[in-house]
């Protein structure tokens, strides 16, 4: 009965697969070559990371809201360059940005972030250019510097402590130390590569975007654990069988959550959420090779030398 | 059976079917309620001497006093309610009818002619729901303060009522106080005052507080410097024993009594202003002619009579007394300790020796809320239907799909239900905390059809137990992962991020526990032959 079952289940994912043969061949033949697209991900999101800190002192761009400043949210519209020129030309000390407060592409509003100016004078200038604002127009968030830099301290204490609770976690379920490496392995490169993908395209991270990398935790470590399960628990057929169920359960979840995070993105009115959609979004694509090549390929690597130790002992 | 009835009465689809009825029950929603809710009534306005009182914070949205009516008027919005303000003169009567109470006001005139005083009364739309919309959704204040150094418990507990009272003296009640820290230790109080937009707030919150005492109009002890101690413990404190609680007509009359100590200056100067005062006798007891006028603020907060036996003489201690009623003995003893209890909020404040600093304010229009909350709403529907369309494209199953909506619409209303039973604000963290609970929902219900589907088409009798305990087990793994994930957040960086975290590990667990294994019963049932 079950090697009838185990037949079934091989012709149907041979269905799927068969356009792809090659593909799959591939991926089988050349596992152990994958693991170092992965792994050269890794080392250059490190080597991005160290630079980024070497030269501005800080292993990530900080937004206002971590290193002290106002953030002024306006609910009007007007060009977005022609403010930003003016307030630097007002206050040309202090650290002013302008952005466009859209959604689905139309501009809803503004966005003013500035460090080292006093958030009377900068109303006061704001009004000049825009014409009075009635006080239900516009929000106002000022972050001390020293709260800033202690929060920063703080959250990025949490994602540590969190992340080894996470590590803790996985240990006590698989129990056994290289595949739950693997998945630490892989929620820790999801985490850095993303980290360095955000830097390169020079977002700056608000509080909202150290929760969003915290979410990258849950979300990413999922994928590992379906894997690890389906291969570690599964009694019948190869390795490579259990790799590709999972993969098949495991894209449909990715997909799943990269549609509504994508939704989101567009439509996002709160700069916030946005910030949020994109880190989840760059996280959720970073980890398809971190689980598929590189926890599978960890796995796989581990299973085929054990059975083999098993075999030469018999 | 049919399988519609077998899914009905599967326990675990009644208990999720149950948690959605209590959770509506929780919610209360009344999309026809009309009126006004009151948030907070001014300090000794017209609309304080009515009878009418502010908005306790902890109370829920909808069992908020909402007013229906004034002068025969239907105030069915806010516009109605503020039409019917600009047509006020002063030294007229008001009728105001709640959905409790009636009240009579009368309207004082104000410092020019033609004009009135501010009745008091500060009102927002009235609520449908009893979901609670963090200041992100509903437009305030929030600020965050830090003491320039570390609090002891009690003291912190001092500092957090003191605050909260001056800000209820300065008219403004829908505001929550409370303590937050973080993982290095540091201390802060976090205030957030919901609907207001105000500049001055931020520097009374700052300010160490300004208490003043008066007799005739001369400062007899200022906080700070002048009142060296007040008695807080059992001994010196409480129900006074030699009076007690006595009837007096219908209602029981309890005094209470504490000791204070002043400054010899603060008493030297007592001792100066009372030297010429009359002696007048009132029930039976002898009193100065000049009650002590209690100032929090420049507000006067207390009057107090002072006893005969202290003209003229510089008494470094002193005991202060007061009353509290009720129908009941107990619930006199209750008021009069309440008032003792405020008594000695507003005496030890100013004597202070902290100083706070503002470390964060925002002030969030109440415009960008509304829009957030339609935005939001637009955007979890869109995401939704995309998902749904997904999973319809992986599976071809109906069977699969239908469910899943279910799941997700049930997950969302019993998250709301928990957070409308336990008070929790609404506000952006908490919705971040949905949008991973729901989607984690998602993510656990593939592989939940997965793992059924498997071998299903063979129709073979695999063993549903067996495929449903793998499912759960890969689940809990990630449970249990985004649970311990979620925790240093509950403490660390001043609590900004606590929302955030308790939404998510609430969301989560609810899925867990109820509503996903009812989507397991329900695949099950619906796709077994």
């Amino acid at each position: 009965m079950e090697e009838r079952e185990n037949q079934e289940e091989k012709t149907e994912e041979k269905h799927i697969w068969k356009k792809k043969f090659s593909l799959k061949e591939f991926y089988d033949k050349n596992y152990k070559k994958l693991l170092l697209i992965p792994f050269l991900m890794l080392v250059l999101a490190i080597l991005q990371i160290a630079i980024q800190t070497a030269v501005t002192g800080d292993f990530i761009n900080k937004g206002v809201s971590l290193k002290g400043g106002l953030t002024v949210s306006i609910d009007k519209i007007a060009s977005i360059i022609e403010l930003q020129n003016y307030l630097r030309d007002q206050f040309p000390d202090a650290d002013i940005s302008v952005r466009a407060l859209s959604s689905a592409g139309t501009q809803i509003g503004i966005i003013i972030e500035a460090a080292d100016v006093e958030a009377d004078e900068l109303m006061q200038a704001i009004q000049n250019r825009l014409g009075d604002l009635n006080k239900d127009e516009f929000s106002i968030e000022v972050m001390g510097s020293s709260l800033g830099a202690s929060f920063f301290k703080e959250t990025f204490r949490a994602v540590i402590i969190a992340f080894l609770f996470m590590g803790i976690v996985v240990f006590l379920y698989f129990r056994t130390p290289t595949p739950s490496f693997a998945v630490i392995l892989a929620a820790f490169s999801d985490i850095i590569v993303t980290l360095a993908i955000v830097n390169l395209i020079g977002m700056k991270i608000s509080t909202a975007g150290i929760a969003a990398f915290l979410m990258l935790i849950g979300y990413s470590v999922d994928t590992d654990i379906l894997l690890s399960t389906r291969v570690l628990k599964r009694k019948e057929g190869t390795v490579l069988d259990g790799i590709l169920s999972a993969m098949r359960t495991g894209m449909t979840m990715s997909i799943t959550t990269m549609i509504a995070v994508l939704v989101a993105l567009v439509f996002a009115q709160s700069v916030i959420l946005k910030q949020i959609m994109i880190i989840l979004f760059i996280g959720l694509l970073v980890d398809l090779p971190n689980t598929w090549i590189q926890n599978a390929g960890i796995l796989r690597w581990y299973l085929e030398r054990k059975k083999k130790e098993y075999r030469s002992e018999e | 059976m049919s399988k519609a009835k077998k899914i009905i009465t599967h326990w675990r689809v009644i208990i999720a079917l149950a948690a959605i009825v209590l959770a509506l029950v929780a919610i209360h929603p009344n999309p026809f309620v009309k009126g006004v809710t009151i948030r907070a009534v001014t300090f000794n306005s017209s609309v304080s001497s009515a009878g009418i009182t502010s908005t306790k914070p902890t109370s829920s949205p909808m069992s908020r006093e909402r007013i229906i009516s004034m002068n025969n008027i239907p105030i069915e919005n806010l516009e109605d309610y503020y039409d019917f303000i600009s047509t006020l003169k002063a030294n007229r009567t008001v009728h105001i009818k709640t959905n409790k109470n009636l009240y009579k006001l009368i309207t004082k005139p104000g410092l020019n002619d033609d004009e009135i005083e501010d009745i008091g009364l500060s009102v927002y739309e009235a609520p449908t729901t009893n979901i609670r919309k963090g200041l992100d959704l509903q437009g305030g204040t929030r600020v965050l303060l830090q003491p320039e150094e570390n609090l002891e418990p009690d003291a912190m507990e001092i500092l957090l009522s003191n605050m909260q009272y001056r800000l209820n003296v300065y008219g403004l009640s829908d505001v929550v106080v409370r303590e937050s820290g973080d993982l290095s230790g540091n201390q802060y109080v976090l205030v957030e005052i919901a609907g207001a937009k105000e500049e001055e707030v931020k520097e009374l919150l700052a300010k160490q507080g300004k208490f003043e005492a008066t007799i005739a109009n001369e400062t007899v002890f200022k906080g700070g410097q002048d009142i060296t101690y007040v008695c807080r413990s059992a001994d010196c404190a409480g129900i006074d024993p030699m009076s007690g609680c006595g009837k007096s007509g219908d209602l029981w009359v309890c005094r209470f009594r504490f000791a204070i100590s002043l400054s010899p200056e603060a008493a030297e100067r007592q001792a100066e202003i009372t030297k010429d005062l009359p002696v007048i006798t009132e029930n039976s007891e002898e009193y100065l002619s000049e009650k002590l006028i209690l100032y929090l603020d420049d507000a006067p907060v207390d009057e107090l009579f002072v006893g005969s036996d202290l003209k003229g003489r510089a008494v470094t201690d002193i005991q202060i007394s007061g009353s509290g009623a009720g129908s009941t003995q107990q619930e006199a003893v209750f008021n009069s300790l309440e008032n003792m209890k405020k008594l000695q909020t507003v005496l030890i404040t100013g004597s202070l020796p902290v100083k706070l600093d503002i470390v964060k304010t925002d002030t969030i229009s109440p415009i960008f809320g509304k829009e957030f909350i339609k935005n939001a709403l637009f955007i979890g529907l869109l995401a939704v239907i995309s998902v749904i369309i997904v999973i319809l494209v992986r599976y071809r199953k109906i069977k699969v799909a239908a469910p899943m909506l279910f799941t997700i619409i049930t997950e969302l209303v019993i998250l709301l239900g928990v957070a409308a039973i336990i008070g929790w604000n609404l506000d952006l963290a908490a919705i971040a905390g949905i949008i991973v609970a729901i989607g984690t929902g998602v993510d656990h219900q593939i592989v939940i059809a997965d793992e059924t589907l498997k071998g299903e088409s063979s129709g073979a009798s695999y063993d549903w137990k067996q495929k449903i305990k793998r499912a759960f087990f890969i689940i809990m793994a990630a449970y249990f992962t985004t649970v311990v994930a979620m925790l240093p957040l509950m403490k660390a960086g001043a609590g900004l991020l606590r929302g955030f975290a308790v939404t998510t590990i609430i969301g989560v667990s609810v899925g867990v526990l109820i509503t996903r294994p009812a989507y397991a019963s329900i695949v099950e049932i619906l796709l077994k032959e």
